[in-house]
């Protein structure tokens, strides 16, 4: 089976900008398989180091993806798209 | 067969017989101290969750496991991130995960490490591998020593409602509580030779783990035990095979008893917890089967 093309959009979820992904981690507790991985955007200007708040999902092991869809069904800013 | 693994540094200092966890020197200050650690831990864990998808020589580790499932490039790859985490050289960049390696523990040498071994403060800090991959914060990861100063300065790894700083008995009933619930136990390097995280692991959110069982990686080793099924006393129940997270326990349909694959068995002993008549015994695994304690690269 071809691995699915997950995205996120950015403009939406995460880097400080749309929904901070820390939460509503709805895509991350959909997904069975575990696929995405929450981290510290890079280059965020953070004014506490030691305690970021600039938060993104990343797409991190497509290929365990079994295209249940449920993290598209879960995410309210219909930012994660499989294709 | 002579020569495929001349003994490494690590094994010459403290011998190859396994159970390098239960030498107190690799928890020592002199040892943090050594490597600077206090400096290195610190600018470690303020993005650590960034570690794994930080470029390494220009690629980025986000949809690596693409090219792990290709053929020969895949093996390279692969053996090129093993070298990486069982590296013994001394450690020299926090943003990689240099010389992170671990090893499964049941719950009889985690208590040990607590009571003998573990350096103190002991603390348990928010799990960071179940907030990477659910958002959640599960105080269940016990921290050592200089790793516990560091999580200090770092508020989101600090439990909100559980209790932070443990003494060796509270640290103790802790790690036993969460491998009752079927919490794999594992013990790690972070980086070599200072020895600082006792975790309560769970599939497949475990970044240590997971490498292993999705993809091959050596990230981890298989613990030095190994279950066996006493078949006289197995009812069939199939508690265990339900409670195993390697899926190394079935049940025969013919004999409805308890079959422990060897090979597939990490040794973590939680399926114990699940069974009501004794019937798993964890025994120690036979030289032919274990992991080399340590990477011969």
């Amino acid at each position: 089976m071809r691995t699915p093309r997950i995205a996120v959009d950015y403009s939406r979820c995460g880097d400080g900008r749309g929904v901070d992904p820390r939460v509503c981690c709805r895509c991350l507790q959909a997904c069975s398989p575990a696929v995405f991985l929450l981290h510290q955007s890079f280059g965020a200007a953070e004014p506490d180091p030691l305690d970021p708040q600039a938060w993104r999902v990343t797409v991190m092991w497509p290929t365990l993806c079994t295209r249940c869809m449920k993290c598209v069904q879960a995410c309210p800013e219909h930012a994660v798209t499989v294709g | 067969m002579f020569g495929e693994n001349p003994m490494c540094d690590h094994c010459m200092k403290h011998g190859s017989a396994g159970k390098w966890y239960l030498n107190a020197a690799g928890y020592s200050e002199e040892v943090a101290r050594r490597h600077n650690l206090r400096e290195f831990l610190l600018e470690q864990y303020k993005n650590f969750e960034q570690i794994s998808v930080r470029k390494v020589a220009g690629f980025s580790p986000a949809g690596m496991d693409r090219v792990f499932r290709m053929p020969i490039i895949g093996r390279l790859v692969k053996r090129s991130a093993e070298k990486l985490l069982h590296s013994t050289r001394p450690p020299s960049d926090p943003f990689r995960p240099e010389g992170h390696i671990g090893q499964v523990v049941p719950l009889e040498d985690g208590v040990a490490i607590l009571q003998h071994c573990a350096a103190e403060p002991i603390i348990e800090k928010n799990c960071m591998c179940r907030y990477m991959t659910r958002g959640i914060k599960e105080s269940c990861c016990i921290n050592f020593g200089v790793m516990s100063e560091i999580i200090d300065k770092l508020p989101r790894f600090i439990p909100e409602k559980d209790k932070y700083l443990l003494s060796r008995e509270e640290a103790v009933r802790r790690f036993t509580e969460h491998n009752r619930k079927g919490y794999i136990g594992t013990i790690w390097y972070g980086p070599y030779p200072y020895i600082n995280n006792l975790c309560s692991c769970a599939l497949p959110e475990c970044a240590g783990i997971r490498p292993r069982v999705d993809f091959g990686i050596k990230s981890i080793h298989k613990a030095e035990y190994v279950i066996r099924l006493e078949e006289e006393r197995c009812r069939g129940c199939r508690a265990c095979a339900s409670r195993c997270p390697f899926k190394a326990i079935s049940v025969e349909p013919e004999t409805s008893l308890a079959r422990v694959d060897a090979t597939a068995c990490y040794g973590c002993g939680v399926c114990r917890h699940a069974c009501d008549t004794d019937a798993l015994v964890l025994e120690p695994r036979k030289a032919s089967a274990r992991d080399p304690v340590h990477a011969h690269a």
